[in-house]
C-alpha cells in the first residue's frame, strides 16, 4: 500500500469520527502532514494508526483527548520526532516536476497567443523575442517568489491548528487573499519593472510551442515516474 | 520531562518488544493488551511514537497487511534484532528489579 492509497483510506474513514474527535484528529493531521522533511509513507502509515486507534476508543465514549493526552500538540510533536526523515529526495523531484510544469504552462500558453495575434489579428512580431538577461531574471525572482509564497502558505496552515477559537471564515478568506495578491503583484512588478537587458533572443512559434510542449511531456513523465501526484 | 514519563519510556518500549514477540499485532490490540495487563496508567497513544522509534532501530517490522476482519492495517512483528533486544532488556530488567523492590520497601519500613 503506498502514501497515496493510505491517504485514500483515510479520507473514508474519517467520515466515522464524531464532530468533536472529527474536530481534534484534523487538526493532528495537518500539523503532523505539514512538518516537511518526513518519510510521507511513514507518516500517512501512523496517521492511519492514530485514525483506527481513535475509531475504537470513541466506541467506549472516549475523545482524542482521552487516548492521545490533553496537550495534543506536544503529543503530535513526540510522534513528529520520531518519523524517520527520507523526504529530501522526494522534494527535490517534487520542486523540479512543479517548475517543469510551470515552464512549459507559461511557454505553452505565451506562444500559442502571441501566434493567434500574429496571424489574427496581425498584432506583435512573427516569433517570440526577448532579451536573455531579463528573461532569466525574470525566470528567477518567480521562481523564488513561488517558493517562499509555498512556504508561507505551509506555515499559515501550521500555525492555525490547535486553536481554542477557530478564527472567522472571512479573515481566513482575507488574509489568503492578500497572500496570493502580493505574490502576483510582485511577479507582475518584475515585468513591468525590470530594464531590458542581456542578448536579445528571437525564436519562432513553432520552435517555442514544440519546446514547451516537450517540457510539459517531461513533467507528465516525472510525474508518472515518480509518483508525485497520484 | 517528568521522572515518570523517564522511567517509563524504556520499561514501555521493552514490554512492547515483548508482547509482539508472543505474536504480530497492531497498535489498537497492544495498547489493550497493555491495559489488561493493568499498565492502565499510560495514555493509549503513548505507544505510537514508541512504535515508530522501534522501527527506526530495526527491532520491529511494521507491515501493513489485510485484517481478518477485511480492512488493511499496520501489523508488527519482531525482527532478529528485536529478539536480541528483548534479551537484553529481560536480563538488565530481571538484574534490577529485585533490588529495586528491597530498597523501596527498606525505606518504607522505617
Amino acid at each position: 500500500m503506498n502514501a497515496k492509497e493510505i491517504i485514500k483510506l483515510n479520507n473514508e474513514k474519517r467520515k466515522q469520527l464524531t464532530e468533536e474527535n472529527e474536530y481534534y484528529y484534523s487538526d493532528m493531521l495537518v500539523y503532523i502532514r505539514t512538518c516537511a522533511n518526513k518519510s510521507e509513507q511513514q507518516t500517512e502509515e501512523v496517521l492511519l494508526e492514530l485514525l483506527e486507534h481513535l475509531l475504537k476508543a470513541q466506541e467506549q465514549g472516549k475523545t482524542a483527548k482521552d487516548v492521545f493526552g490533553k496537550d495534543l500538540r506536544a503529543y503530535c510533536d513526540e510522534v513528529i520526532e520520531e518519523i524517520p526523515g527520507e523526504r529530501t529526495l522526494k522534494n527535490v523531484t517534487f520542486g523540479i516536476y512543479l517548475v517543469v510544469n510551470l515552464i512549459s504552462i507559461v511557454m505553452l500558453s505565451v506562444g500559442i497567443i502571441s501566434y493567434a495575434m500574429h496571424t489574427l489579428f496581425d498584432l506583435g512580431p512573427n516569433g517570440i523575442i526577448f532579451p536573455l538577461g531579463t528573461g532569466l531574471v525574470i525566470i528567477l525572482i518567480s521562481l523564488a517568489s513561488l517558493s517562499i509564497w509555498v512556504i508561507a502558505i505551509f506555515k499559515w496552515i501550521k500555525h492555525s491548528t490547535f486553536k481554542a477559537k477557530k478564527p472567522k471564515k472571512w479573515t481566513e478568506f482575507f488574509r489568503l487573499w492578500l497572500m496570493c495578491v502580493v505574490f502576483i503583484g510582485i511577479i507582475v512588478a518584475t515585468f513591468i519593472l525590470m530594464p531590458e537587458f542581456g542578448m536579445r533572443i528571437t525564436i519562432s512559434f513553432t520552435t517555442f510551442i514544440i519546446l514547451g510542449i516537450l517540457l510539459y511531456i517531461t513533467s507528465i513523465l516525472l510525474n508518472k515516474k515518480f509518483r508525485i501526484t497520484k | 520531562m517528568s521522572q515518570r514519563s523517564q522511567l517509563l519510556k524504556g520499561i514501555l518500549e521493552g514490554c512492547i518488544l515483548s508482547i509482539i514477540k508472543q505474536g504480530p499485532t497492531y497498535g489498537y490490540e497492544l495498547s489493550m493488551k497493555l491495559q489488561e495487563f493493568g499498565l492502565s496508567d499510560v495514555s493509549e497513544g503513548s505507544i505510537y511514537p514508541i512504535l515508530l522509534r522501534l522501527q527506526k532501530e530495526k527491532l520491529i517490522i511494521g507491515e501493513m497487511k489485510k485484517s481478518p476482519t477485511g480492512p488493511k492495517r499496520k501489523y508488527y512483528q519482531l525482527s532478529l534484532a528485536g529478539d536480541d533486544a528483548l534479551d537484553e532488556f529481560t536480563h538488565h530488567w530481571n538484574a534490577i528489579k529485585a533490588p529495586v523492590d528491597r530498597i523501596i520497601e527498606r525505606s518504607n519500613d522505617k
